[in-house]
């Protein structure tokens, strides 16, 4: 990354710091993370049995939609305050302009996601702790894999108010109503869909990935059999190239847009 | 180290959208020490001439010559330009002073050199403030203080009078001097003709993607031949008023001779302005002083681009 890159990220790390969505949706995250796991410790829960899980079910609720909404103007807002061309007159690359973007609201990101699940550490028992550090680096490959997405949306589209539309129809498919449509294909085939085909359908959706993949570290394979829930998570290359998958290829599309379409 | 950019040359510059064609064959040069305006009706070209200029769109034939040598728009050149956007915004959570270190940092400028920004374009009290509550015009000389940040050699302004107040045009107008004064190249889009038209040295007038009309205000008001405004202050309306006319009328050639209260106005062809100033001399007890107001550069302009099209 060149100097102009760099200087970049830093203006969008600090740029999104002060990013009142962000900032509010963060604080939420932590509140409730930190209210789990103060639970939990409370009840004298092991963070396998609820603590896990729970904190599972917010992080794939919150993260995707702090990533989409930190993605949604990377591109468009810059076009919509007539900046872009000003920032692609520096003497940068157009995929670098997205790399940096990318990078810096990455970071914000993290930081978002340290708070939140820091928050649930500092409270957890000490021997929850080590079990909840593991889900920081799968929850920052969600909020990765989601911010990439909607740095893509904010390329594509001509008005930030098109993005912010578009970032929360993404998150409600991606996030809420994917799983239900998975349902709504079991009972409407009667179960007649091969586990395999179900396997796949889960672990192409990022959140999908995340959730299969705590939910086997936190409750394991014999669990979620007795749940009824026969979805096999893919091995650890596949969950490696998927993940790969999810947080380049949408940036990397966004930088091919970028260079073809008319910036005005 | 690169030699001090000198000379800016389009040679017969084209650029294609798809089938539309904005540029056709663009010849235009820039000098050191020359203020160029870009001048045109919407849709003629001058902000596709600014993007291929800025290097964000690419030509379809054509070149750019930089002091004789075919280059195009390189980081050489990107390095060496400063660019104020048309109705710039900037991203609304930050203040003044953070948007220029961005573009400092970015374009490796000294920090304190960003004070000395903000102090001349007059936003120094405003530098801790967030561009949210920045009025246009604030938002207008922030977007000038980026562009002069680096001292470019270049300077590229798209229509950098929209929303300036009399305090704001008066630092344009001093930047337009330094760096005409430091041998640097200005080339600026604007509409507003009348108000800048005594701190260019040119005009270029595109219409249709093709250069109409490229010559200094003076010249293209030659060009132009249009009738000059002639306003003589009575002495006595009442005294001698119907020959003055009449012999008035003779110079208008069918242009306008308007008498009201005690100012009499002709309007002459440029080639009869001289004799109709030697009437004032000759009737020197009637008339007690006399005004003479060339056509306005918008007023050419119209006039141009009417022959063009």
């Amino acid at each position: 990354m060149g100097r102009v890159a760099l200087a970049l990220v830093h203006q969008e790390l600090l740029e999104r710091t002060r990013d009142r969505w962000v900032l509010v949706i963060s604080g939420l995250f932590a509140l409730l993370a930190s209210g789990v796991s103060l639970y939990g410790r409370s009840e004298e829960l092991t963070a396998t049995r609820l603590i896990g899980p729970s904190l599972v079910t917010l992080a794939s609720l919150f993260v995707p939609l702090v990533a989409l909404i930190l993605g949604h103007d990377a591109v468009v807002g810059e076009r919509e305050r007539n900046t872009l061309g000003l920032l692609l007159s520096l003497p940068v690359r157009r995929f670098e302009v997205i790399l940096a973007k990318f990078v810096g609201r990455l970071l914000a990101l993290g930081g978002a996601i340290g708070l939140g699940l820091g928050a649930a550490v500092l409270f957890a028992s000490a021997e929850n702790r080590a079990v909840l550090l593991q889900l920081i680096l799968p929850t920052l490959l969600l909020g990765a894999a989601f911010l990439s997405i909607g740095v893509l949306l904010s390329t594509l589209v001509s008005r930030q108010l098109t993005s912010a539309s578009l970032v929360v129809a993404t998150w409600f498919l991606l996030v809420f109503f994917y799983d239900l449509g998975l349902l709504g294909l079991m009972v409407v085939t009667d179960g007649q869909v091969a586990p395999e085909t179900i396997s796949t359908l889960v672990t192409v959706n990022p959140a999908g990935l995340f959730r299969l993949e705590m939910m086997q570290r936190f409750a394991g394979p014999d669990v979620l059999e007795g749940l009824g829930v026969g979805v096999a998570p893919p091995g650890s290359a596949a969950t490696i190239g998927l993940w790969t998958l999810w947080i380049l290829a949408p940036v990397a599309s966004s930088s091919l847009i970028l260079t073809w379409k008319k910036v005005t | 180290m690169t030699p001090p950019l000198k000379t800016l040359e389009l040679r017969e510059l084209s650029v294609h959208y798809g089938k539309l064609q904005a540029l056709r064959g663009v010849d235009l040069t820039l000098s050191a020490g020359e203020v160029l305006i870009l001048a045109g009706p919407n849709g003629a070209g001058k902000s596709t001439l600014i993007k291929y200029l800025l290097g964000l769109v690419k030509p379809s034939a054509g070149a750019l010559y930089v002091d004789g040598a075919r280059r195009g728009v390189d980081d050489g050149l990107k390095r060496d330009l400063g660019y104020l956007p048309e109705s710039v915004a900037f991203a609304e959570n930050l203040d003044g002073e953070q948007v220029l270190r961005f573009f400092a940092r970015a374009r490796g400028v000294p920090r304190q050199r960003v004070h000395q920004v903000l102090e001349r374009v007059g936003l120094l009290h405003a530098a801790r403030r967030r561009v949210r509550g920045y009025s246009r015009g604030m938002r207008q000389r922030l977007g000038l203080g980026v562009a002069i940040l680096s001292e470019p050699r270049l300077l590229i302004l798209d229509e950098p009078t929209g929303g300036l107040d009399q305090e704001g045009l008066e630092v344009l107008w001093s930047v337009l001097a330094e760096w005409r004064a430091a041998d640097r190249l200005v080339l600026m889009a604007t509409h507003d003709l009348t108000l800048v038209e005594r701190r260019v040295d040119r005009m270029c007038l595109l219409e249709g993607g093709s250069v109409r009309a490229l010559d200094t205000p003076t010249r293209l008001r030659e060009l132009a031949a249009l009738p000059v405004r002639v306003s003589f202050r009575l002495a006595d309306p009442r005294d001698g008023v119907e020959a003055l006319v009449a012999q008035a009328r003779g110079f208008a050639d069918g242009g306008e001779v308007a008498l009201r209260e005690d100012m009499l106005s002709v309007e002459v062809p440029p080639a009869r302005l001289l004799p109709l100033l030697q009437l004032h001399t000759d009737l020197g007890k009637l008339v007690q002083g006399v005004r003479v107001e060339e056509p306005g550069l918008d007023a050419v302009y119209d006039h141009l681009l009417e022959e063009a099209t």
